[in-house]
């Protein structure tokens, strides 16, 4: 579903993705792990098409990222650290045209489902965003990503910041997409929780991928060490 | 696609107070500019009232009065008899020629302010008429007029600017921009969704707001000409606006902060709208320089004495040829009143060509400014709300001429009167040339203004294609 | 420690992209300004200073004529050009140049040098008065709209107090800074104003004019603290930078293009002016039927027959000593100069109440109160064209004494036509104005530099206030 073939990008002269190949398949959590400026944001901007590879290749669902992006974000949705909204609009309203603009029309009552449905608390989707706490903001994006049917989610640390149990939320409802098929890309520091919903990981430094790791094949400790021993020189 | 970007600006920008605070204020403002312009028409349309009233019971008078003589009632001395043709073409019997304000003159006050409207015509020298002007402190003509062209020109492009400077910087830098590009939409798509909900606001404000001023003024909109005006109005408001939103669309497409916007647009206004309309103003002035009013007083007084000092020769070349005024003659020294005329008019001939000076540099200064009216839009909408107005230079010359083709009448019936030394009848009195002014042509109008218009839908498209193009640059993120 | 700061603020502003643009900008636009002005006001003043002579010659050399044709035949009075005027052309172009001296009438100033220009006049000529009362305003709000927001938004406001530091004197140290850099715009404009005047043709006039540089430089240096306070007021005060600019950039069109155009319509609307018609038929009919409108010619005719039979002590006019037509046409002249003095006076207290209208708005907008100022010291103001006005009414007056009584002196001592030559003509004493000076214009100007010294003390403690009560974060 998602897929980076010999990726690159750079910046006058400095490297940021170096030759990246990645391909996460539909009901796979993809935890993208490593230090500030490792690469794995501007991975994201690839795949979102807000930044232009310097050479290689991206696809989603088959079709390449620069010659058809909009084609391909048909297919995606995008939940940031913070995800923003307009404060000036209701929850609702805000969900109302970020899925419009993805083309769907939904009566209230549906969109109230899909609020509810990402854990958005009752009686909250009528109130401005401008009063919503962090987590809420997440779970309206959870929202766009449910109502768009989105096959693939981009998520660019998305439980920094969260309290325990706003992530342990955020979590469960990222393994329900999981099953119900969604390919997750996901950028984290945070290795517990990599360790707890992700499918594989992924160790990046200096725009390299050093290593990918099944979860299921390695311990809590193991994950640590190895992250640690790629970080020192 | 675009359906739900117009919607969710709609709701934004309702959402905001700061949207609301500026539709009320730029109401208030357009309320107190209609108010004022029309005030001012009020008081041209008193004055020339008066004017036209006091026309009327001067040559009412004038008739009583020649009959009092006729009938021997009254012996008055031969310099005030009233049945004189020099002194009715003078002064007793003499017309106003005016220029009544358009329908639409109170949206423009324009150069209604500075250029005489109306003036008594007689068989004088125009330099002794024709400078009828209006009494106003001098300072509120140096400070310009609060009318709706002035909140047109200055104030309704601040209102787009402040619409549209963070249009999309502000959602760059809140981070809904990246959330909203995730969806399948273009940043092209996406701006000119936010353009179109603001320029179809401020758009619409530009139409009721004209509209609602044409009414508020009191215009009769039925009168010939009216209805046309009100749309090309509408129609320079409108491309003036989209040239405003042109302008913050290329600045936002450029990808700056939005306080960098906010700078940069107001140095975009400060150039277009106070700078490069002080600057051609200045390059025409030094360009083209306006003799001095003061050499051609001198001029004046000169040719006056030589007229003066030759005044036999003159009459004498005069008679030559006039044979048929030789006529009724004694051929003894001819009067006061024929001295006059012949020497006025020797006067005239030799100041001709000092006018003509006058004349031919404000032209050249205009061409300049019509020409370089292109580097600023206000210019452009400037030049055609005071056309469409009336109030421009273009219907003030129309009007001169008239006056001069008016007075060239004038002359033609009274100068062979008074050489013939005639004397007038009450009937006569009716005779007289009447003042009747004839509207400039409607296609006159239509055209200046269409250069204008064009020349502001040129500037918009410039601008407006520059911005497709940067925003294909975009940077949403790194 | 203030010092200190005002060297960073300096230092900051003058490696600042913007400070370097907006300063060349606004200096090659002041430069070009004040020579245009120079330049023009030269122009102006030859052109006038050759008129002056040229029109006493047309009086001197009019020839044998009748002392009361003189009287009609008159002379210029051109309007003069100050010796600031090249900084501030005030009303200039908008009264007339010159008005014809002549008999019965009191002459309006004809030909305004606007009516020959286009109607791109109107957005306001390029002089240094619109530099230093619009742009300078604006780069003031440039340079220091982020002051305390940026510094506060950035940080950098938070590490400042921790080290101790009094916030009046950051605010202090801050407007120091902006001065210093401001100053590197108007002092080497100023400077170059003062030799330009001079090295000027006409010697002396630095030291003439002393009074009047001063108090234009002073009400400059008023109207920018204004400003500087106010924009460091808002500063500290605004939630944001960006709310910061905003605020202050509104403040600055309101100030520059809105009040003096709203003090206008205000003005005619509180204090309306007659229309030229209206004026002329009132006076007309005055002249005839007198002020109170209860007289007619003949009646006064008659008296001044019985009064000046009276004073000979003859029945008949033959048997006066002296020529009854001088008397009547001095008497005429007498008369219609109460009748101008009442309108005149009229409508002058008419526009001196309108002006009130905008000295009352100078408490809103300090632009109207430094534009009043500004004219004044430069000459230009409406004030001082009436001054003009009257001294020439008075010389037209003068002259008209001095022809109607000839006539009347010696009218009756020859046969036939009386006539006079230049013997007569040059009795008329030249016509020369003293411009009022300083001191003068100072009083007539109070009201507006008290207005505008209390917006500067105002905004500079507005912005005392605002520092030191601000938030860090």
């Amino acid at each position: 579903m998602l897929e980076a073939i010999d990726l690159s990008k750079s910046y006058n002269g400095s490297t940021a993705l170096d030759s990246l190949n990645l391909k996460i398949e539909p009901g796979e959590i993809f935890c993208l792990l490593g230090a500030n400026g490792a690469g794995k944001t501007t991975t994201i901007n690839l795949f979102l098409n807000f930044i232009e590879p310097s050479s290689g290749t991206v696809r989603i669902n088959g079709l390449d990222v620069t010659r058809e992006p909009l084609a391909t974000k048909k297919f995606l949705a995008y939940i940031p650290e913070q995800v923003n909204l307009y404060r000036n609009l209701t929850g609702v309203e805000n969900l109302e045209y970020f899925t419009a603009l993805a083309g769907g029309k939904y009566s209230r009552t549906e969109l109230m489902g899909f609020l509810g449905e990402a854990g958005l608390p009752e009686g909250a989707a009528e109130r401005r965003v401008g009063e919503y706490s962090k987590g809420m903001r997440q779970k309206v994006g959870i929202a766009i990503a449910i109502a768009k049917r989105a096959q693939a989610l981009l998520l660019d640390e998305p439980t920094s910041g969260l309290d325990p149990k706003a992530a342990n939320e955020f979590s469960e409802l990222l393994l329900k997409m999981r099953d119900g098929g969604g390919a997750i890309l996901m950028a984290t520091h945070d290795l517990f929780r990599a360790k707890e919903t992700g499918t594989r990981v992924g160790i990046m430094k200096r725009g390299c991928l050093m290593a990918v790791l099944n979860t299921d094949e390695i311990g809590h400790a193991d994950l640590e060490r190895i992250y640690l021993d790629h970080m020192h020189d | 696609m675009l359906a739900p970007i117009l919607r969710n600006e709609w709701r934004l920008l309702r959402a905001d107070r700061t949207l609301h605070l500026v539709a009320a204020l730029l109401a208030i403002l357009v309320a107190y500019g209609v108010y004022n312009g029309s005030a001012w028409v009020r008081f041209q349309s008193n004055a020339l009232d008066s004017a036209a009233g006091e026309e009327a019971g001067r040559l009412a008078a004038m008739k009583t009065a020649i009959a009092d003589v006729e009938a021997g009632r009254s012996n008055p001395p031969a310099f005030a008899d009233p049945r004189s043709p020099s002194a009715a073409g003078r002064s007793l019997g003499t017309r106003w020629a005016s220029m009544p304000p358009t329908p639409l003159a109170a949206l423009a006050i324009g150069q209604s302010d500075l250029y005489p409207y109306y003036f008594r015509v007689s068989t004088q020298s125009r330099l002794s008429f024709a400078q009828n002007d209006e009494i106003e402190h001098p300072v509120h003509l140096l400070s310009g007029r609060f009318d709706l062209a002035f909140v047109v020109l200055f104030l309704y492009p601040l209102v787009i600017l402040g619409l549209s400077y963070n249009m999309i910087s502000a959602e760059k830098e809140s981070g809904t921009l990246a959330v909203t590009l995730s969806q399948p939409i273009a940043l092209r798509t996406l701006a000119f969704g936010k353009i179109l909900t603001r320029f179809l606001l401020v758009a619409l404000l530009g139409v009721a707001l004209p509209a609602a001023g044409v009414l508020l003024s009191g215009a009769d909109l039925s009168a010939e000409g009216a209805g046309m005006r009100l749309l090309l109005w509408i129609a320079v408001v409108v491309a003036y606006g989209a040239f405003w939103f042109a302008v913050a669309a290329l600045v936002n497409a450029a990808g700056a902060s939005s306080p960098a916007n906010a700078i940069a647009l107001a140095g975009l206004w400060l150039l277009f709208v106070v700078l490069t309309p002080a600057i051609v103003n200045g390059g025409a002035k030094l360009l083209h320089p306006v003799p001095s009013r003061v050499e051609m007083i001198q001029a004046m007084r000169d040719a006056g004495r030589q007229a003066a000092a030759q005044r036999s020769e003159l009459l004498a070349a005069y008679l030559e040829d006039h044979p048929e005024f030789t006529v009724s003659r004694d051929g003894a020294m001819a009067d006061f009143a024929t001295i006059g005329i012949v020497t006025a008019q020797a006067t005239e001939r030799a100041m001709q060509p000092v006018l003509e000076r006058f004349e031919k540099q404000l032209d050249a200064q205009q061409a300049l400014v019509d020409r370089y009216r292109f580097l600023s839009p206000a210019i452009l909408a400037q030049a055609a709300l005071n056309d469409i107005a009336g109030t421009g230079v273009h219907r003030y010359r129309h009007f001169q001429q008239l006056a001069d083709a008016f007075h060239e009448r004038w002359r033609q019936y009274f100068i062979p009167r008074v050489m013939k030394r005639e004397v007038l009848a009450p009937p006569d009195v009716d005779q007289f040339p009447a003042w009747t002014f004839e509207e400039e042509s409607l296609a006159a109008v239509l055209s200046r203004t269409a250069a204008s218009l064009a020349g502001l839908i040129v500037l918009s498209v410039l601008c407006f294609a520059g911005a497709a193009v940067a925003l294909n640059r975009y940077r949403v993120a790194g | 420690m203030i010092s200190i700061i005002a060297r960073k603020e300096f230092l900051e502003m003058t490696r600042d992209g913007r400070f370097r643009w907006a300063s060349v900008i606004v200096s090659v636009l002041l430069l070009a300004a004040l020579l245009l002005g120079w330049q023009h006001q030269n122009d102006v003043r030859r052109q006038h200073e050759q008129a002056r002579r040229h029109t006493r010659q047309d009086w001197l050399t009019q020839g044998r004529k009748n002392p009361h044709s003189a009287a009609h035949y008159g002379v210029y009075a051109f309007k003069p050009t100050m010796p600031l005027s090249w900084v501030d052309r005030g009303v200039d172009p908008w009264v007339g140049v010159a008005s014809w001296l002549e008999a019965h009438h009191q002459n309006d100033f004809q030909y305004r040098q606007a009516q020959d220009s286009t109607a791109v006049q109107r957005f306001g000529e390029l002089t240094g008065a619109t530099v230093l009362q619009l742009l300078l305003p604006l780069v003031i709000v440039l340079l220091t709209f982020g002051a305390f927001s940026d510094e506060r938004e950035r940080g950098t406001l938070r590490q400042l107090l921790s080290l101790g530091l009094r916030r009046p004197d950051l605010a202090l140290g801050k407007a120091l800074g902006v001065a210093g850099a401001l100053g590197f715009l108007i002092v080497p404009a100023t400077l170059a104003g003062v030799l330009a005047l001079a090295l000027s043709e006409q010697n002396g006039a630095l030291l003439a004019d002393g009074g009047r540089i001063l108090g234009m430089t002073s009400s400059y240096l008023l109207y920018f603290v204004a400003f500087l306070g106010v924009s460091l007021a808002v500063s500290a005060k605004a939630p944001s930078s960006r709310a910061a600019l905003l605020t202050l950039l509104a403040f600055w069109i309101v100030n520059g293009l809105v009040a003096p155009r709203a003090a206008a319509d205000l003005a005619r609307l509180v204090y309306p002016a007659p229309s030229a018609f209206e004026f002329a038929n009132k006076m007309d009919a005055a002249m005839k039927h007198g002020i109170h409108g209860d007289e007619t010619p003949e009646q006064r005719a008659a008296a001044l027959r019985e009064e000046v039979l009276r004073r000979y002590n003859v029945s008949r006019l033959e048997d006066l000593p002296v020529d009854f037509g001088g008397i009547r046409l001095q008497a005429g002249e007498e008369h219609a100069n109460t009748i101008f003095d009442h309108f005149y006076s009229d409508l002058w207290t008419t526009f001196r109440r309108q002006e009130t209208v905008h000295r009352t708005l100078a408490a809103f907008a300090p632009v109207l109160a430094v534009r009043s100022l500004s004219m004044g010291f430069a000459g230009t103001d409406f004030t001082q064209h009436t001054h003009f006005a009257k001294a020439a009414e008075e010389y037209r007056r003068e002259i008209q004494r001095l022809m109607n009584g000839d006539l009347a002196e010696h009218g009756k001592t020859v046969q036939g036509p009386y006539l006079q030559d230049e013997a007569l003509w040059s009795k008329v004493p030249e016509f020369t104005y003293e411009a009022p000076d300083a001191g003068w214009v100072l009083s007539h100007q109070a009201s507006s530099l008290v207005l505008l010294a209390a917006w500067a003390a105002a905004a500079a403690a507005a912005a005392w206030r605002a520092a030191a009560t601000q938030r860090v974060d």
